[in-house]
C-alpha cells in the first residue's frame, strides 16, 4: 500500500495541496521533494530493493517498471529545472498559468503513474485520458494564439484518438466471447495467459483501434500532427515530459496488446501494422525535415522519428525489440536535454523561427555547444546512448526476415540527419552583423548545470550498460515470448 | 425493452442529421443520456439494486444535466450563431447517414452469426460512433465539433452495453468523469477561441502548419 502512496496518491494530495497554496517556491519545494521520493521508490522497485504488492486494478511487470522509471526520470528533471524556467518574464496573460504549473504537473504524475502501473484495460483508458486532461492546460501555458490552437487541436485529436482505444477495448471484450474469458474482467495477465482462445478477427479489430486510437498520443504518423502542435508550442519542460515520457504512456497500450496477440495467428499481422506505422513516422518526419522552419517543430518531428523508429524495432522483434527498449530510455533523456536547450534559445531570441536564430554559439556559446552536444547524441553519434540502441534496432532488422527494410530506414535516417543538421548548423554559425556585440555573454545557469548531469547520466549508462537494465529488458523480450 | 430504447437511439441520429440548429444537437444529447440511462438501469429495476443506479444516475447527472447546460450557457456567453454552418447540404448529409446506417446494420447482422452479439444496439452504437465523426468532418462550428463527439461516445457506451462488457463501477465512473472534464477544458477552449481568434470555426484555426 505505501508504493501505492508514494505513486499515486501523494502526487494527487500535492496537486491539492498547489491548489490551496499559492507561493511558487514552496509549490516546487513539495513538488520536487515528492518527485525524488517517487524516483527513489521507483529505482528501488527496477533494482529488486522494493517488492510491490499494490491494490485494485494495478500491479508491477518487467514492463511497467521499466516505463515507470522512464517516467519517474524525466519527470525528476523536468520539476528540478522548472522553478528556474518559471522565474523567466513571460507575458502579463502567462503569469496567470504559473499558479496551475504545479498542480496540473503533480496530477499528471499521479495519473501517468496509474496508467504505467494499471494491469486492467479500464484502468489504464482512464489513466491515460487523465494524463491528456493534465497536459492540455499545460500546452496553453504561454495564453497565444498558437498555444490556443495547439491545446485545441491536441485535446480534440487525442480524445477522440482514446475514443477509439476504447472502442478497441471493447472489441477485446467481443473477441472473448465463447471462450473461458468471457465475462471476466479485462486483466492484461488474464488475457495474455488465453490468448489463443480469442477470436483472431476481433482480436485484429481490437489491434488496429487501439493502435491507431493510441496513435495520436504516440505521436505515431499519420495521426501525429495535435501531438506535434502540442509539443512544439508546449513550454520547453512540458515539451520535455510529453516527448520523454507521455508517448511512452501510450504506447504502453500498444504493447500490452501486442502481448495479448502474441501468442495467436494474429501476430504477424500485428507485427506488419507496427511496421507500417513505424516506417510511416519515419517517412514523415523524413518529408518533413526538409521544410521544416521552426526549430521547436524540428524537435517534434525527431521525436516522431524516434517513436517511430522504436514502433519498428517492436514490430521486427528479436534483438530489434532489445533495441527499442534501449531507444525508449535514451530518446527520453535526450529529449529533456534537446527541449531544455531549445528553451534557452527561445527564451533569448523570444522566435521559434529558424531564420530568426542565428549565431547562437557567438551570443549563447554555453547553451550552443549543450545544443550541438544534443544534436549529435540524437543522431546517434557515440558516446550518446542512442547510437547503441540504434546499432541494436539495426542489427535486429539485418537479421530478421525482412533486411531490406534496413535500407530504406537508413535512408530516411540519413536524410533526417542531414536537414536537422543544416538546421542546427545555421542556427548555431550564421552570423549577423550585429552579432559580436554579445559574443560569450551568457551566465552559467541552472538549466545548463542539468544539462550537463543529464549528459553525463546518459553517457554513463550507455557506456557502462548497467546488467540490472539489461537484464530488465531480456525479462520483457520473455514475456512478449521472444527468443533471442 | 432494450431494442427499443437502441432503435430511438438511431432516430436521435436521424433528427441531428437534419436539424440546422446548435440547440437541436443539444436537445439530442439530452435524449441521448435519458436513453443511455434507461438502457443501463433496467436490468436493476427488478431486482432493485441501490448499487446499481449509481452509475446510470451518475450518467443522467454528467450526460443530460451539466454537459448540455454547460453547452448552452456557452451559446449564450459568446452569442454563437445558431445554425451550424455545415460544409455539405443538409439533405446529401442525411443520405450519407443512411447509407452508413444500413451499411452498419446488415454487416452487424451478418457479424451476428459468427459472434453471440446483441445486433440493434450493437450497430445503433456504432452508427453513433461513425455519425459523430462525420459530425466533426462536416461542420464548421467548433461547439458542433463538441457535440459530435459527445455523440460518438455516446455511440461508444451504447456499443458498450451491446457487447455486454462489465467494467467495474470505479471504472465506469472514471471514463464520465474524464468525457466531462474534456468537455469542460473545450469548453474553456471554445471560450479562448472565440476572444484571442475571434472565431467560433475551424477556419479561426490555421496557424500552425508547415
Amino acid at each position: 500500500m505505501f508504493e501505492f502512496f508514494i505513486f499515486i496518491l501523494l502526487p494527487l494530495i500535492t496537486s491539492l495541496f498547489c491548489s490551496v497554496v499559492k507561493n511558487l517556491r514552496i509549490q516546487y519545494s513539495v513538488s520536487l521533494s515528492v518527485s525524488v521520493l517517487h524516483l527513489i521508490l521507483a529505482l528501488s522497485v527496477f533494482l529488486g530493493y522494493y517488492h510491490t504488492n499494490l491494490p485494485f486494478f494495478f500491479s508491477v511487470d518487467s514492463l511497467s517498471k521499466f516505463f515507470l522509471l522512464i517516467l519517474s526520470n524525466v519527470y525528476f528533471w523536468v520539476v528540478l529545472v522548472s522553478f528556474s524556467y518559471l522565474k523567466r518574464p513571460v507575458t502579463h496573460a502567462a503569469e496567470k498559468s504559473k499558479g496551475f504549473y504545479f498542480l496540473l504537473l503533480n496530477f499528471y504524475l499521479a495519473a501517468n503513474s496509474a496508467a504505467m502501473l494499471s494491469n486492467h484495460f479500464g484502468m489504464y483508458w482512464v489513466a491515460a485520458e487523465a494524463t491528456t486532461l493534465s497536459v492540455a492546460p499545460l500546452i496553453y501555458f504561454y495564453r497565444n494564439e498558437e498555444a490556443l490552437e495547439a491545446m485545441w487541436k491536441y485535446l480534440f485529436l487525442v480524445s477522440i484518438g482514446i475514443a477509439f482505444a476504447f472502442i478497441g477495448i471493447l472489441f477485446l471484450t467481443l473477441s472473448a466471447k465463447g471462450s473461458i474469458l468471457e465475462g471476466k474482467q479485462l486483466f492484461f495477465w488474464e488475457f495474455i495467459r488465453n490468448a489463443k482462445q480469442l477470436n483472431p478477427i476481433w482480436l485484429k479489430a481490437s489491434f488496429i483501434f487501439i493502435f491507431v486510437g493510441l496513435s495520436t498520443k504516440i505521436g505515431i504518423a499519420p495521426m501525429h500532427s495535435g501531438d506535434v502542435d502540442a509539443t512544439s508550442n508546449a513550454p520547453s519542460p512540458i515539451a520535455a515530459l510529453m516527448s520523454g515520457s507521455l508517448r511512452l504512456t501510450a504506447l504502453m497500450g500498444v504493447l500490452r496488446i501486442f502481448e495479448i496477440i502474441r501468442p495467436t495467428s494474429s501476430y504477424e499481422f500485428a507485427k506488419t501494422i507496427l511496421i507500417i506505422g513505424g516506417l510511416l513516422s519515419l517517412f514523415v518526419a523524413f518529408v518533413f525535415m526538409f521544410k521544416v522552419t521552426n526549430y521547436k517543430r524540428m524537435l517534434a518531428y525527431s521525436s516522431v522519428e524516434h517513436l517511430g523508429l522504436i514502433t519498428l524495432g517492436i514490430g521486427i522483434g528479436g534483438l530489434a525489440f532489445v533495441g527499442a527498449m534501449y531507444h525508449a530510455i535514451y530518446n527520453s533523456i535526450m529529449k529533456v536535454i534537446l527541449f531544455l536547450t531549445a528553451g534557452n534559445i527561445h527564451s533569448k531570441y523570444k522566435s521559434r523561427e529558424v531564420s530568426k536564430v542565428t549565431s547562437v554559439l557567438n551570443r549563447m556559446p554555453k547553451t550552443g555547444w549543450l545544443f550541438l552536444l544534443a544534436f549529435l547524441g540524437i543522431s546517434g553519434i557515440p558516446p550518446f546512448g542512442i547510437f547503441f540502441s540504434e546499432i541494436k534496432i539495426f542489427e535486429g532488422m539485418l537479421f530478421s526476415n525482412k533486411p531490406a527494410l534496413l535500407v530504406l530506414t537508413m535512408f530516411f535516417l540519413l536524410f533526417i540527419f542531414i536537414n536537422m543538421g543544416k538546421i542546427i548548423f545555421f542556427m548555431l554559425y550564421k552570423k549577423n552583423d550585429n552579432d559580436n556585440s554579445e559574443i560569450g555573454n551568457e551566465h552559467f545557469d541552472f538549466i545548463h548545470l542539468t544539462v550537463i548531469l543529464l549528459l553525463i547520466l546518459l553517457t554513463t549508462i550507455s557506456v557502462l550498460s548497467p546488467d540490472v537494465i539489461y537484464q530488465n529488458i531480456i525479462n520483457i523480450t520473455k514475456d512478449f515470448g521472444m527468443n533471442l | 425493452m432494450g431494442n427499443v430504447l437502441s432503435i430511438l437511439f438511431c432516430l436521435s441520429l436521424f433528427y441531428v442529421s437534419i436539424t440546422s440548429r446548435v440547440k437541436g444537437y443539444v436537445t439530442v444529447l439530452q435524449i441521448q443520456g435519458v436513453l443511455l440511462s434507461l438502457i443501463i438501469v433496467i436490468p436493476f429495476i427488478y431486482p432493485f439494486s441501490i448499487y446499481g443506479i449509481i452509475l446510470p444516475a451518475t450518467l443522467l447527472l454528467v450526460k443530460v444535466f451539466l454537459i448540455p447546460r454547460y453547452i448552452n450557457k456557452i451559446i449564450l456567453d459568446l452569442d454563437i450563431r445558431r445554425v451550424i454552418d455545415p460544409t455539405i447540404q443538409q439533405f446529401s448529409f442525411l443520405l450519407l447517414v443512411i447509407a452508413t446506417m444500413v451499411v452498419i446494420f446488415v454487416v452487424s447482422n451478418i457479424l451476428s452469426q459468427s459472434t453471440e452479439l446483441n445486433v440493434i444496439p450493437f450497430a445503433s452504437g456504432f452508427s453513433a460512433i461513425v455519425i459523430g465523426i462525420y459530425i466533426i468532418m462536416f461542420r464548421r462550428k467548433l461547439i458542433v465539433h463538441v457535440a459530435g463527439f459527445l455523440i460518438l461516445e455516446n455511440g461508444i457506451f451504447l456499443f458498450g452495453t451491446a457487447v455486454a462488457s462489465e467494467l467495474p463501477m470505479m471504472i465506469e465512473l472514471g471514463t464520465l468523469l474524464d468525457v466531462f472534464v474534456v468537455v469542460f477544458l473545450m469548453g474553456i477552449a471554445i471560450n479562448k477561441i472565440s476572444t484571442t481568434l475571434d472565431g467560433f470555426d475551424v477556419t479561426a484555426l490555421g496557424r500552425l502548419k508547415d
